[in-house]
């Protein structure tokens, strides 16, 4: 199945402790560090030897490494990797799909004279790393002369490691029939409910195997395990329609996730409250305190202050596509992003996250840092590329490709908000006239991510601090520091969850991005409520 | 299912002269690096023999009922462009080959990127391994029976020799007139050239190879910006120049914009802005969606759900726009007509809900081509001038579904929005936020052009009029 020896043999490794989910370790080996790499020495050029015949990774890497380093680059580096994808996707009561993918390829990097070349391949063979090695030097001198600001890397030490999920039951091994009764059994409670007219599930998962080697002699690789399980159910009532959502986190960890998720109950909840919500009363507009659970929050994070957070879309990067920043290099260490107890932490270490990989694709280490301390933006997500733009002298490991196919780019960190201390049933009291939102639905900001509207997946009025009845159309508004200055609370951390994304989309050609953001609930005062429904002139 | 006679490349040619191509223009590459690039991305695409030979080998080594494969070969490079500078410059060759195999109701997919014929079995028995152990599909239907496919205008050959050099020449070229306007370009110039191949033990066998080439230029000011995109099948229709002029152009005229207060307003939205408006429109096309109570359209098919003068239809022969010949399933692209003036008269059909109604399947709206009866008022300039008030958009952003019982959608205007006064531009105006439905929306025009292209970050190319639009919602306007 796998036709590089040196993988192969590397088992996963597992967790040495029995005990709770969540307790789960990425394992890191932080490896021999040389010093700061110099200058690559240029290679003598000689006749020519024929390419190597084999499909070994690190061969086949070295070969990458020998033609960057023949072509006079300053630096360069090879990706190679394999991706198993299985999903099994149900919908309307039936299986409606079953995939298992094995995506397979080598990206090449080079730069020389501060130009980026780029070039990838499905084909892995001798001939084809050395025609794309080639390629991406020849592309890269294209770029040499449309380069005005030259690209210079902050160092990195070399990192030798290897990296790998550890997991209890490996996904890729839970029959695929056990996996698609699941979606049946959940499906099939859905439809039992009176008013329900679809339904759908997913159960996804991905193992990325991957070797990275520069020209500076990092050599790293890694074996990554990604999951996640969803379930939708879509009431019809009277004319209106209605949808509920059940999502189990994305994480890095075993099918232990989904086991412990009871799908089946979470799908016998969404299908009662898709009926609910379908029967709803309308918002009436104006001005409401909100209290945003963690699953909300992942997005409005993601939105408001992950992407704003991106040092490339700050630096003009992404004017033409994703966009820029207003949160520009000037503002950084004292723009006042929101109110004091609002602490955005960057924590690409935490255990079982997407963006805790050990190493990002430019092999720098993964970090924790703040991105909004005490209310004040104070850090930026970058890569080797841009962290020196801004004076940093060390990039925060948030460079990333979706795949062998593609370069690189800056990506949202592991950004979460840091729990405070509220205590949930007192944040619930103290609301006079308020909406607890749960989960996504309506999203969208401008590409400076100041003006910003969200709606939620399920809404209930609060009154004089209590919970009462669902509502539909809520749509919230606002402008992102004026938002953030208006949370008073954050809940304790025994409210905290993790929720993540694969689908954070960046970069031309596009690519999704993957990360987590972690939350406790959270409360936002006299925020301005809309409908969200067209008058019909 | 009845078929459209194939096209031939005569029919196409005659299409081509009733909807003029652009003029030609020089080529940005030289012609020797042309030649040298257009030799190693030939060399690298499957051909129709070896794609025959893979499906063969594919089908004679499936035990399953049905097998259906699918090939994705593409090389294809694309160049960025920041801060007057190349950023990135990337070429990729991918290779997918997908099987479909069937026992019964019982069916499975697997894929890969690996080519060889070990690699080949070893795909077609994972796929089997799935579909032996899932359970029942009610729902799956056998291949399509073998059927005539229209031979499109898809491959360009400038296109597929348009490598890393031409794209770089094609980046000065915008850097250099974004420069000397005293302004900072960020956008892309791609190529790629693909063969796309889907065959089935029924006998099914379909082949084509397609190019495509972009470009898009973000000009940005001080204050302002502006914005362009476009894609042809052709790298030498990109006009990089001329259309290099118009983002910059858009970017000068939007300089010190003004901040009008949210509300409803007279709107001229630039082909671009009605891409976004309308595209979640095609996605409610939906039969399935009909069928089960869950459309924005409820009731309402044979009704008119858009202006009554307004006619939708697919276009896989224009020139202008980029219609594949087939499906991933085999399906050949058709003529069709989905609203004609403003009455819907098609439902999008998967092959599973078209039998349970006894019609044929619909080929997906790929090529789509929305016109006036009479042609429309003749370019944006046009509506412009007949405007006492009303607000011009270049383009719209991040569009989201806000409520799917009424298709009522929000967005951002983005890179060139106007206030007009008395027929003419009168100033750049602080960008909005909009929350309106399509099925209003367009139930609210009062004039319109002719077709124009139209592609966004957001929807592929299109060819749409733009629109003067009565009390569009603005809601509320952001910081720049």
């Amino acid at each position: 199945m796998n036709d590089n020896p040196q993988i192969t043999r590397r088992d996963f490794v597992r967790m040495a402790s029995t005990g709770a989910a969540g307790a789960l370790l990425i394992g890191c080996e932080s490896g021999a560090r040389r010093d700061t790499p110099a200058a690559v020495s240029r290679e003598p050029v000689t006749a020519e030897p024929p390419p190597p015949d084999t499909k070994d990774w690190r061969v086949l890497a070295d070969e990458a490494l020998s033609r960057i380093r023949r072509c006079g680059a300053e630096y360069g580096d090879v990706r190679l990797l394999r991706s198993t994808t299985q999903v099994v996707r149900g919908e309307d009561g039936r299986i409606a799909g079953v995939s298992d993918r094995v995506s397979r390829g080598f990206g090449v990097r080079v730069l020389y004279h501060g130009a980026w070349g780029f070039a990838s391949s499905a084909l892995v063979h001798g001939a084809e790393v050395r025609r794309v090695a080639d390629l991406a030097c020849a592309i890269a001198k294209a770029s040499a002369a449309l380069v005005s600001d030259p690209v210079k890397l902050v160092p990195e030490p070399p990192h030798i490691a290897r990296v790998a999920t550890p997991f209890q039951l490996n996904p890729l091994e839970v029959p695929l029939d056990q996996r698609a009764a699941l979606l049946l059994d959940s499906m099939s409670v859905i439809h039992a409910q009176e008013g329900i007219s679809r339904s759908s599930g997913r159960i996804w998962m991905q193992r990325d195997e991957k070797f990275f080697a520069s020209t500076e002699g990092a050599r790293i690789d890694f074996d990554l395990l990604a999951i996640n399980a969803e379930l939708r159910a879509t009431a019809a009532l009277e004319g209106r329609f209605a949808s509920r959502a059940f999502h189990t986190p994305y994480l890095r960890t075993g099918y232990e996730l989904i086991r412990d998720s009871d799908l089946v109950s979470q799908a016998e909840r969404i299908a009662a409250q898709a009926v609910e919500k379908a029967q709803a009363p309308t918002i009436d507009p104006g001005k409401y305190d909100l209290l945003l659970d963690p699953e909300h929050l992942s997005l409005t994070i993601h939105e408001s202050c992950g992407h704003p957070s991106e040092l490339d879309r700050a630096l003009g990067y992404e004017a033409n596509y994703a966009g820029t920043s207003f949160l520009t290099p000037d503002k950084l260490g004292s723009f006042r992003y929101g109110s004091p107890v609002v602490n955005l932490i960057a924590d690409n270490t935490e255990p079982g996250t997407l963006a805790a990989t050990g190493y990002d694709d430019d092999g720098v280490e993964c970090q924790r840092w703040h991105i909004v301390r005490e209310g004040v933006f104070s850090g930026y997500c970058t890569n080797r590329e841009v962290a020196g733009k801004i004076g940093e002298t060390r990039s925060r490991g948030s460079c990333r490709a979706d795949s062998w196919a593609n370069v690189p780019i800056v990506r949202i960190a592991n950004v979460g908000l840091a729990p405070g201390d509220g205590r949930l049933d007192d944040m619930i009291a103290d609301i006079r006239r308020g909406i607890l939102i749960e989960g996504h639905d309506s999203f969208s900001i401008d590409q400076k991510r100041y003006n910003f509207q969200f709606g939620g997946d399920a809404f209930w009025m609060i009154e004089n601090g209590k919970r009462t009845h669902m509502l539909r159309d809520v749509i919230y508004a606002g402008i992102t520091p004026e938002f953030w200055s208006r949370c008073d609370a954050v809940a304790d951390a025994m409210h905290r969850r993790t929720y993540g994304f694969i689908t954070c989309g960046k970069g031309q050609p596009g690519q999704s991005g993957w990360m987590t953001h972690a939350a406790s609930h959270a409360r936002f005062r006299d925020i301005d409520v809309i409908r969200g429904a067209t008058a019909q002139t | 299912m009845r078929h459209e006679p194939a096209w031939t490349i005569n029919r196409l040619l005659a299409e081509q002269t009733r909807h003029p191509l652009p003029a030609v223009r020089p080529q940005v590459a030289p012609l020797a690096a042309s030649v040298r690039k257009r030799d190693n991305v030939r060399m690298n695409l499957l051909d129709k023999t070896e794609c025959r030979r893979i499906a063969d080998l594919a089908l004679s080594a499936a035990k399953a009922d049905h097998t259906l494969v699918s090939i994705s070969d593409e090389n294809g490079g694309t160049a960025r462009i920041a801060n007057n500078q190349i950023v990135q410059n990337v070429e990729s060759h991918r290779l997918v080959l997908q099987i479909e195999s069937a026992f019964g109701l019982r069916r499975g997919a697997a894929v890969t990127t690996e080519l060889s014929d070990e690699s080949i079995r070893e795909t077609v028995a994972r796929s089997e391994a799935v579909a032996k152990v899932v359970p029942e599909d009610p729902e799956y239907l056998p291949p399509l029976e073998p059927r005539r496919y229209p031979v499109l205008a898809s491959w360009r050959e400038e296109t597929a020799a348009a490598g890393a050099e031409a794209r770089a020449a094609a980046a000065r070229t915008t850097i250099s007139a974004a420069r000397e306007a005293g302004m900072t370009a960020a956008g892309i110039v791609s190529s790629s050239a693909s063969a796309v191949c889907i065959a089935a033990n029924s006998g099914l066998f379909a082949f084509e190879r397609r190019t495509r080439a972009e470009f898009s230029l973000t000009a940005t000011a001080a204050d302002s910006s502006g914005w362009v995109q476009c894609a042809s099948r052709s790298f030498d229709d990109l006009d990089i120049a001329v259309q290099s002029r118009i983002a910059i152009d858009k970017a000068r005229r939007s300089a010190a914009p003004r901040e009008l207060p949210a509300g409803k307003y007279t709107v001229i939205l630039e082909p671009a802005a009605v891409a976004g408006l309308i595209g979640p429109l095609f996605g409610a096309l939906s039969a399935r969606s009909y069928q089960r109570g869950t459309s924005p359209l409820r009731n309402r098919f044979g009704e008119a759900i858009v202006d009554e003068r307004l006619t939708l239809r697919n276009r896989p022969d224009h020139p202008q726009l980029l219609g594949d010949a087939f499906d991933t399933q085999g399906l050949a692209s058709d003529f069709r007509t989905w609203i004609d003036r403003g009455r819907w008269l098609q439902m999008a059909y998967d092959r599973f809900t078209a039998r349970q109604a006894g019609v044929a399947p619909s080929y997906a709206l790929d090529a789509p081509h929305l016109s006036g009866e009479e042609g429309g008022v003749g370019g944006v300039e046009d509506l412009i001038a007949s405007t006492e008030r009303g607000i011009l958009v270049t383009n719209f952003w991040y569009i989201r579904s806000v409520n799917a019982t009424d298709l009522t959608l929000t967005g951002m205007t983005r890179d060139g929005t106007f206030l007009v006064e008395d027929g003419k531009i009168a100033g750049g105006l602080v960008n909005f936020r909009w929350h309106d439905s399509p099925l209003r929306a367009l139930r609210a025009v009062e004039a319109f052009t002719a077709p124009l292209d139209a592609i966004t970050a957001e929807r592929d190319k299109m060819m749409l009029p733009a629109m003067r639009i009565r009390d569009f919602n603005f809601s509320s306007v952001t910081r720049f």
